[in-house]
C-alpha cells in the first residue's frame, strides 16, 4: 500500500489518492496492523518546507469509527458548497457550520490552514492525506511508542495499555481526548413513570448482586426486578463489573438476561416491565429512560445542563477515548503541525456532533473541549 | 446405503483389495507415459499446495499453479482421465477438510477440558468437572465452565420442538401423500418446501419481538425467555422439513401394497396405519430426525429468544425460564469470549458434534434395520 504514495510525485494525482485510500480502507477492513509507510518520512506532495506526508494513526476498534469518519471527511476535502460533508448548500447545512465562521475554504484545506498548511483547493486532495488502521488499543500505542504511526487510538489509559507509569506517560506522550464511551443506568418507563428517576451506586450493585430483588424496595411499584446484563467477558460487561460491583471479578448473580449488542438490551427493556440495564446513550429514548446516579453524594444527572451530567469523564461507566500522539525531539510540545491540524477538527462543535456523537459516542462538555484544544499547538492562522 | 455387512469379511476384503491392486496394475500398464505423468504432476503439486497450505507458507501458491497447469494441460488432452483424478481428489478433500476441522475443534477445546478436569478414584479425567458441577461463571471466582445448563437447555428444547413437529409433521405428510387429492397435494408441498426456506432469524426475531414478550405477560413471568416457546417456533421451524421428508417416504410405498390391503376389506385408516405407516416407518423417522437434528443446531432463534446467562432452572423441568443452549452460548459469546472461556465455547461445539454424529449413525441404522425387514431387498 505504500508503493502509491511514496512516488515521490509533487502532486498526488485524485486517481492516485483514490487508490490509496482504497487499499487503506480495505487494509483496516482486513484489520491490517502493519503500516509500511509509518514513519513519515516519505515525500508524497512536498510544498514548501511544511511535511506533508500521510498522517497515519492506528489503534482500538472503539475509537476507530471516530478517526476514521474524521479521516474519510478529511480525505474528501469537500467544497463549502457541498453542504452535506461540509459547508453548506441550498438544502443543508453541516452542525456547527456557523461556529466555525463559515470559512469559504474546503474542509481539509480550512482545518489545515489554521497550523500553515498550502491549501489544494481541489477535492479529493487534501493538503495531506490521512489513514487510519484497524487493531487494539495495546497495538496502537505500541505503533504510536514505535514511532510506526503518528496517532495512536486507544480505549483505555496508554499507562494500561503499555504497563507504564503515571510520570512517563506524561513525559514522553501526549493524551488527546476525542469522546468518551459511557453507559448510562436505564430502566424501563413503567419504573420511571412509578418515580424511581435516581438510584445510589449501592442500590444498583445491590440489584445486580441480587440483594435488592423488588422495585418496592427501593421506592418502586410491587414488581420484581428484571435485570439485563452485557455479554459475560465483553469490555463492558468488566467496566461495568469494575466501577458498579467493586472489581473486575465480582460475581454477578443478579443478572437475568445478557444480551451482546446495545439494541438488543433496548429492545429487552422496552418490551418488559421491571426491567434495568445499561447501554450507550444513543439507544435511550421514551421507553427506555436513562436515570440519575448518585454515587457517594455526587448525584451525576442524565441532563446536558446539570452541575454533574452523566456524560463527565467523573461518572464513574464513563471512559475517556484518546488519540496519543508522541513526544520526539522535533516536537518537544509532542504534537506537530499535522497533527494538530487532524485532531483540532475533533475538537469542534462540527467535529464532535458528526464524528463523536452520530457514531454513537458522548461528545465533551464544553469545557473539556478548551481544556483539550489547549493541549494543540499555537494556530498560525 | 453402503453394503457395510459384505465388506466386514476379512475373506471378501482380502479379494476386494487384490482385484484393486490388479486393476491399477492394468491401469499403470495401459495409460501412456504422458498420462500417467500429468495426473501424478497434478496429484503431487496438489498435496504439496496441502501442505504448503498447513505451514501458512507464502510459497503455497507455486504448486496450487502447477496444480492449475498441470488440470488444465490434462483436462484438454486426456480429459476422461483427468476427470476420474479430480474427483478423486475432490472427495479426498472433502474427508481432508472434515478431518481438519474434528482436529481443530478438539484442539481447541483441549484447554478448557484440562482447566476442568476433576479426579475420579485417584485417576484426573479431564472436562469431568464440566459435567458434574452446574456453575458457569467465566468472570466471578470460582470461575467454572459447566456445560450441564446447556446441555440442559438444548435437550429441552430439542423434547418441546419435537413434541410440536413430530405429530404435527407426520400428521400433515399423512393428510397430504393418503386422503387430500391431488390439486391439494400439488399445490401444499411446494408451499410447504418453500416455508423451509424462510432464515432461523426471521422466526428468532418474530419470537423475540412478539411471542416473548407476549408469554411473558401472560405467564406473569420476570423478563423474557421460556423454553416453551423456544421450543415451539424451532419445532414450527423443523416442520417443514419433518411434512416433506415424511410425505416422499409415504407416497413410495407401491401402490399395490396398499391395494392389497384395501381388497381384503380394511377401511382407509386401517390401511393407513397398519400398512403405509409401518412400510414408511424409516423414512418418517427418518423425517423426524432430520427435524431433531435440526432443533439441536438451530443457533440464531435460540441466541435471541433466550436468556444467554447459563443456569439450570428451578424446578428441572421449568419450561418458563429460558438461559441457553449449546448453540446459543457460542453464538452469544464468541465475540467477547478470551483465555479459557473461548475453549469452552469449543467444547460446546464439540458435545454438539458428538450428538449429531450420533443422532446419523442412529438415522442409519434405523434405516438399514428397516429396509432389511420391509424392504424386501437381500
Amino acid at each position: 500500500m505504500a508503493s502509491d504514495q511514496s512516488t515521490g510525485s509533487d502532486i498526488v494525482s485524485r486517481r492516485k489518492f483514490l487508490v490509496a485510500s482504497g487499499a487503506v480502507g480495505a487494509a483496516g477492513v482486513a484489520g491490517c496492523t502493519s503500516q509500511s509507510d509509518g514513519d513519515g518520512t516519505d515525500e508524497t506532495a512536498g510544498s514548501g518546507s511544511t511535511d506533508t506526508s500521510m498522517l497515519n494513526a492506528e489503534g482500538s476498534s472503539t475509537v476507530y469509527p471516530i478517526s476514521n469518519t474524521g479521516s474519510a471527511y478529511w480525505n474528501s476535502n469537500s467544497p463549502p458548497d457541498d453542504g452535506e460533508y461540509w459547508g453548506s448548500s441550498g438544502e443543508s447545512t453541516v452542525p456547527g457550520w456557523s461556529d466555525l465562521g463559515e470559512p469559504d475554504m474546503n474542509i481539509a484545506d480550512y482545518f489545515a490552514s489554521l497550523y500553515g498548511f498550502e491549501p489544494t483547493e481541489e477535492r479529493s486532495n487534501p493538503p495531506f492525506p490521512t489513514s487510519i488502521g484497524l487493531s487494539h488499543s495495546g497495538t496502537g500505542c505500541k505503533a504510536v511508542r514505535d514511532g510506526k504511526v503518528d496517532i495512536g487510538n486507544s480505549s483505555g489509559p496508554i499507562t494500561a495499555e503499555l504497563g507504564i507509569s503515571e510520570s512517563e506517560a506524561q513525559e514522553e506522550y501526549v493524551d488527546h481526548v476525542v469522546g468518551r464511551d459511557g453507559q448510562p443506568v436505564v430502566v424501563s418507563s413503567d419504573v420511571y413513570e412509578a418515580g424511581v428517576t435516581q438510584l445510589t451506586g449501592d442500590q444498583i450493585r445491590q440489584i445486580y448482586q441480587d440483594e435488592i430483588t423488588n422495585w418496592s424496595e427501593v421506592g418502586g411499584p410491587d414488581q420484581e426486578i428484571y435485570a439485563v446484563g452485557r455479554a459475560e467477558g465483553s469490555g463492558t460487561d468488566t467496566s461495568f463489573r469494575l466501577n458498579m460491583l467493586g472489581g473486575a471479578d465480582a460475581a454477578m448473580p443478579g443478572v437475568d438476561t445478557r444480551k451482546g449488542q446495545n439494541q438488543q438490551v433496548a429492545t429487552v427493556i422496552e418490551q418488559n416491565e421491571g426491567a434495568i440495564g445499561y447501554m450507550a446513550l444513543a439507544f435511550t429514548s421514551d421507553a427506555v429512560q436513562p436515570i440519575a446516579i448518585d454515587f457517594e453524594g455526587t448525584v451525576y444527572e442524565p441532563d446536558r445542563d446539570a452541575e454533574n451530567t452523566i456524560f463527565d469523564s467523573d461518572y464513574p461507566l464513563n471512559r475517556d477515548l484518546h488519540m496519543y500522539t508522541k513526544i520526539t525531539e522535533d516536537t518537544p510540545d509532542g504534537t506537530d503541525m499535522r497533527e494538530a491540524a487532524f485532531l483540532n477538527m475533533f475538537l469542534t462543535t462540527f467535529g464532535q456532533k458528526l464524528f463523536v456523537e452520530d457514531v454513537n459516542y458522548i461528545p465533551l462538555p464544553t469545557s473539556d473541549i478548551q481544556s483539550e484544544k489547549d493541549k494543540l499547538p499555537e494556530q498560525t492562522a | 446405503m453402503m453394503t457395510i455387512p459384505s465388506t466386514l469379511d476379512p475373506d471378501s476384503l482380502r479379494s476386494a483389495g487384490m482385484q484393486y491392486v490388479r486393476s491399477s496394475r492394468r491401469f499403470i500398464d495401459e495409460a501412456t507415459p504422458s498420462e500417467l505423468a500429468t495426473v501424478l504432476l497434478s496429484s503431487l503439486s496438489l498435496i504439496a499446495a496441502f501442505i504448503g497450505f498447513l505451514l501458512v507458507s507464502s510459497w503455497t501458491v507455486v504448486p496450487f499453479a502447477v496444480f492449475l497447469i498441470a488440470t488444465g494441460y490434462g483436462w484438454a488432452k486426456h480429459q476422461g482421465l483427468m476427470a476420474r483424478a479430480l474427483t478423486l481428489s475432490m472427495t479426498i478433500s472433502t474427508l481432508v477438510i472434515l478431518g481438519l476441522i474434528i482436529v481443530f475443534i478438539f484442539l481447541r477445546a483441549w484447554p478448557a477440558l484440562q482447566y476442568g478436569s476433576a479426579e475420579v478414584f485417584g485417576l484426573n479425567v479431564p472436562g469431568l468437572r464440566m459435567f458434574i458441577q452446574t456453575r458457569w461463571n467465566a468472570a466471578a471466582d470460582p470461575i467454572r465452565y459447566s456445560m450441564l445448563p446447556m446441555i440442559h437447555g438444548t435437550v429441552m428444547v430439542t423434547i418441546i420442538a419435537t413434541l410440536v413437529a413430530g405429530p404435527l409433521g407426520v400428521a400433515a405428510a399423512l393428510f397430504l401423500s393418503e386422503i387430500a387429492p391431488g390439486v391439494v397435494r400439488e399445490t401444499v408441498k411446494p408451499a410447504v418446501e418453500i416455508l423451509a426456506g424462510i432464515p432461523s432469524i426471521v422466526y428468532g426475531f418474530i419470537g423475540f419481538t412478539v411471542l416473548s414478550p407476549w408469554a411473558s405477560d401472560q405467564f406473569d413471568l420476570v423478563g423474557q425467555g421460556t423454553y416453551l416457546f423456544v421450543g415451539i417456533v424451532v419445532g414450527l421451524m423443523a416442520l417443514p422439513t419433518v411434512v416433506s421428508v415424511a410425505e416422499d417416504a409415504l407416497t413410495s410405498i407401491p401402490e399395490s401394497m396398499k391395494s392389497g390391503s384395501l381388497a381384503l376389506g380394511t377401511t382407509d385408516w386401517q390401511t393407513m396405519t397398519s400398512i403405509t405407516l409401518p412400510a414408511a416407518f424409516s423414512g418418517v423417522s427418518a423425517a423426524v430426525l432430520l427435524g431433531v437434528g435440526r432443533a439441536i443446531g438451530e443457533t440464531m432463534a435460540a441466541t435471541v429468544m433466550l436468556r444467554n446467562n447459563p443456569t439450570i432452572p428451578d424446578p428441572i423441568f421449568n419450561v418458563f425460564y429460558g438461559y441457553e443452549t449449546l448453540t446459543s452460548l457460542v453464538a452469544a459469546n464468541y465475540g467477547e469470549a478470551t483465555g479459557i472461556q473461548m475453549n469452552a465455547l469449543f467444547v460446546a461445539g464439540v458435545i454438539l458434534f458428538i450428538t449429531v454424529l450420533f443422532i446419523s449413525i442412529g438415522s442409519q441404522l434405523i434405516e438399514a434395520r428397516m429396509e432389511q425387514k420391509l424392504g424386501g431387498v437381500e
